[in-house]
């Protein structure tokens, strides 16, 4: 019996030792030997380890297949490798480290992929932001009234010079400086709705803000405080009784754990920041769900239940003259994913219109007649070609593309990294002696050019441009903050 | 993104502009500034080297710059001429080299450096700036090279004016804390000696005598009991180590990965990312330090000098960093496990 026992346990770890090998260990994969690249590649990986393998050393699938296979010498890229076994399932892998330096080196693709190796993927815009709240220690170090914001550090005496940098100022170190004031230091900001993130610079030192307990996480594994400008206050009047009051909607994905509202003397108050848009909502009065009582605009959603709604920002009206006999007219475009059902615009004595709100942006849209699809015969401007042509619009368009020269040029296409390259880009449109493209864009740098029946060309009216890996330039645009 | 230029600092320099680069006696002549090469740059290390000299704006003898970061960039906000914006502030710059997107049509300097290790690329124009301002320090009168920068700006997304690296301060104490992303620069006596007798001198836990009278920084440390040659560079955004060094070298990195550049009619050299379990300077022995493993010929070729690496922000992260040129020293402090 205790013979069958030990052979159970020879086996046990004997199967344990085998799998064991077979264990992809990242670190142990490669090395470098006297000038050479050298990958072990265990030949009982498994199809995932194996991909795990190609994708962190960079080497194609098909080319370890080939290893698998038994083959002794690889070729490929032009480049000779070796293959051989130095144990029954391992197989060395190996070549000279590639090293040709007639090649121009591109380092900063190079810095590309460290960026990607350090998991750099840098921060989603604060544009992009739905909705926020703010969560203050004390309330008044903080207050936005009237597009101003203003920033209060208390304490701080022995400071000499404290300045607040933050997204909003592009980080300067030296622009906004706080003022001195009884027992701290105060500035104020000209800030539009948002959201924001800050730090205070004392005598030369980064701090968050001590009072602000809303962080983020920043490049250098450090924090910045985050603020947002309010444009919104939810309120429920009355209910007094009620232990918790929360508001949720479609801003929060519809969470019932909803966003906490705060105790008035009167009811229910908070103070939020929602991107410009139409949101719908509801409250839940200890779990009890509701409706906005104060008789906002109250809809039924596509399952049958009612919800109020609330539009932040003002409303675009988009308007088409004539059909009048038409039944049934729907704006459809990308502010709302070409939807071909949901915008039916409201039929007037010259038309139909349909006041719309959406966030600033670029958008393409097209009429939808009795089924039939169809650009806005009022707007000029157009993308795409062929019979994928849509409608453009940039509301709150925040830039002008101009081009004064070339009266005769039957298309001008203005593209850029705003809009991938697009070589159909955004077609100009020509008014009042010049091409323009009204447009907007969030803050940051663009590179683009014209494109005059189909000839490339920088914008000739602006001094910055820079040059391109093609060897050849392209102007440069700067989108400031504010 | 322009082929010529590899990346801001030292390897732009080094890989870009050095091996080129033949001053006429002609660019001379602006104020105090001194061309950054007047010879082929094998013989460099041992030439003339800048001479910018600050004026104080406050009747001060230090001033403490927050950096700002863009990605391991450490940036400074300036006016440079009539601009206002991010300085990057990069070691590996031997002077102040600004770019071009928004200098270009500043007036000509009269010299002009031809560039391109490849051959295929322009000059390099050096222009008057007639002043440049930064954390109450004010440099007038004085030349800069201008080269396109844009692609630094459209892999960080942010304005860059320029790159500035230690001949605009090495006539100062330069106290580099990258943790709190702190830049204190120190008014000196001509011993080197700090002004402000009422501050304590840097506490360093160790030495090292700078040699030569480059602007670039040049460091001894070891791996595995073997002595390197690192060049010091804030703006380098990784520790950079050559991927030829002593097989007993190699053998103490790990290689965790490989860069997907390394296909047909990319770059040129085989990109590794990796550990030093091995490093020591001083007696200190950093361990686990993340680096680029690749190789530097054409980095040591343009220098005339072995380089076995670069010391980059993974190395600066590692305590507060002290350079003072008149006296000759770097020292390091280095930040305690407990602080880190």
């Amino acid at each position: 019996m205790k013979t069958l026992i030990r052979c159970a346990l020879l086996l046990v770890g004997m199967f344990y030792t085998l799998n064991s090998l077979a264990q992809y260990d990242a670190e142990k994969v490669c090395r470098i030997d006297n000038g050479e690249i050298i990958f072990s590649i265990n030949l009982k990986w498994t199809e995932k380890e194996k991909a795990a393998v190609s994708k962190q050393f960079n080497l194609d699938s098909a080319f370890i297949a080939q290893v698998y296979q038994g083959k002794t010498v690889i070729t490929v890229g032009g480049e000779t490798w070796n293959v051989k076994k130095v144990k029954p399932n391992i197989a060395e892998l190996s070549k000279p480290i590639q090293s040709n330096n007639e090649k121009s080196l591109k380092f900063d693709d190079l810095f590309m992929e460290i960026d990607k190796w350090s998991n750099f993927a840098g921060k989603p815009a604060e544009s992009s932001v739905v909705y926020g709240v703010n969560d203050f220690k004390i309330s008044y170090v903080f207050v936005y009234n009237q597009k101003i914001a203003r920033f209060y550090l208390p304490a701080s005496k022995t400071a000499h010079k404290v300045y607040i940098a933050g997204s909003f100022n592009e980080w300067s170190t030296i622009q906004t400086a706080m003022e001195h004031v009884n027992d701290g230091w105060m500035a104020e900001v000209n800030l539009k709705p948002g959201k924001y993130e800050y730090k205070f610079i004392v005598d030369g030192e980064w701090i968050t803000d001590p009072n602000n307990k809303l962080r983020e996480g920043n490049d250098d594994g450090d924090y910045n405080s985050v603020v947002y400008c309010c444009n919104h206050r939810f309120e429920l009047k009355g209910y007094k009784e009620a232990r918790k009051v929360v508001v949720t909607g479609n801003f929060f994905s519809w969470n019932p754990k909803g966003i906490a509202m705060i105790k008035t003397s009167d009811g229910w108050t908070l103070p939020i920041y929602l991107k410009d848009g139409t949101y719908a909502y509801k409250f839940l009065v200890d779990k009890q769900w509701i409706t906005d009582p104060a008789g906002k605009e109250v809809r039924k959603d596509a399952d049958g239940n009612m919800n109020s709604f609330v539009e932040i920002g003002k409303p675009f009206l988009f308007k088409l003259d004539g059909y009048t006999s038409a039944e049934k007219v729907v704006l459809t475009g990308s502010f709302n994913g070409w939807n071909k059902s949901e915008l039916v615009m409201n039929k007037t004595e010259k038309g139909w219109q349909l006041p719309y709100v959406v966030s600033a942006g670029n958008y393409e849209y097209k009429f939808i007649v009795d089924g039939e699809w169809m650009t806005d015969p009022a707007n000029p401007f157009t993308t795409g070609s062929g019979n994928k042509v849509n409608s453009f619009i940039a509301l709150k368009a925040n830039y002008v593309f101009k081009l004064n020269q070339f009266p005769d040029a039957k298309t001008v296409i203005v593209s850029g990294s705003f809009n991938g390259w697009n070589e159909k880009g955004y077609r100009m449109t020509r008014q009042g002696g010049k091409w323009i493209l009204p447009i907007y864009l969030p803050p940051g740098k663009y590179s683009y050019k014209f494109i005059v029946d189909g000839n490339w060309m920088i914008d000739p009216s602006n001094k910055l441009y820079e040059q391109n890996e093609y060897n050849n330039f392209n102007s440069v645009l700067w989108i400031e903050p504010f | 993104m322009n082929m010529k230029l590899i990346k801001n600092g030292l390897l732009f320099f080094i890989l870009a502009i050095a091996p080129l680069i033949t001053v006429s006696s002609s660019s001379m002549n602006s104020g105090d500034y001194k061309a950054p090469f007047t010879a082929t740059p094998l013989s460099f290390l041992n030439l003339q080297i800048n001479t910018y000299t600050p004026e104080f704006n406050s009747n001060t003898d230090s001033v403490i710059i927050p950096l700002k970061r863009a990605g391991r960039l450490f940036l400074i906000d300036a006016k440079v001429g009539e601009e206002t914006g991010n300085l990057v502030f990069d070691s590996g710059a031997n002077g102040l080299v600004l770019n071009e997107t928004y200098f270009r049509n500043h007036i000509k300097s009269g010299g002009s450096t031809p560039t391109g290790v490849t051959g295929a690329v322009g000059m390099v124009e050096q222009i008057f700036v007639k002043q440049i301002q930064f954390a109450g320090l004010n440099y007038k009168n004085i030349t800069a090279d201008v080269t396109n920068l844009g692609h630094i700006e459209n892999r960080r997304g942010i304005k860059i004016l320029g790159l500035i690296g230690f001949s605009m301060m090495r006539k100062l104490e330069i106290v580099i804390d990258a943790k709190n992303n702190q830049l204190k620069l120190f008014r000196i006596d001509n011993a080197g000696k700090r002004f402000n007798k009422q501050l304590a001198e840097f506490r360093a836990d160790h030495i090292q005598r700078i040699e030569g009278n480059s602007n670039i920084l040049f460091l001894k440390g070891k791996i595995s009991g073997k002595v390197l040659n690192f060049c010091l560079d804030t703006g380098c955004e990784t520790n950079v180590i050559c991927s030829d060094c002593n097989r007993s070298i190699m053998n103490t990195l790990t290689i965790t990965g490989r860069s997907g550049l390394t296909g047909a009619g990319a770059a040129g050299s085989e990109v590794l990312y990796g550990r030093m379990n091995d490093f020591t300077i001083g007696h200190q022995q950093i361990q686990n330090m993340d680096t680029v493993i690749t190789n530097l010929d054409a980095l040591s070729e343009g220098y005339g000098t072995k380089i076995d690496g670069m010391l980059g922000y993974n190395f600066l992260e590692q305590g507060i960093i002290c350079i003072n040129f008149v006296k000759r020293e770097f020292s390091i402090r280095f930040t305690k496990a407990v602080e880190k």
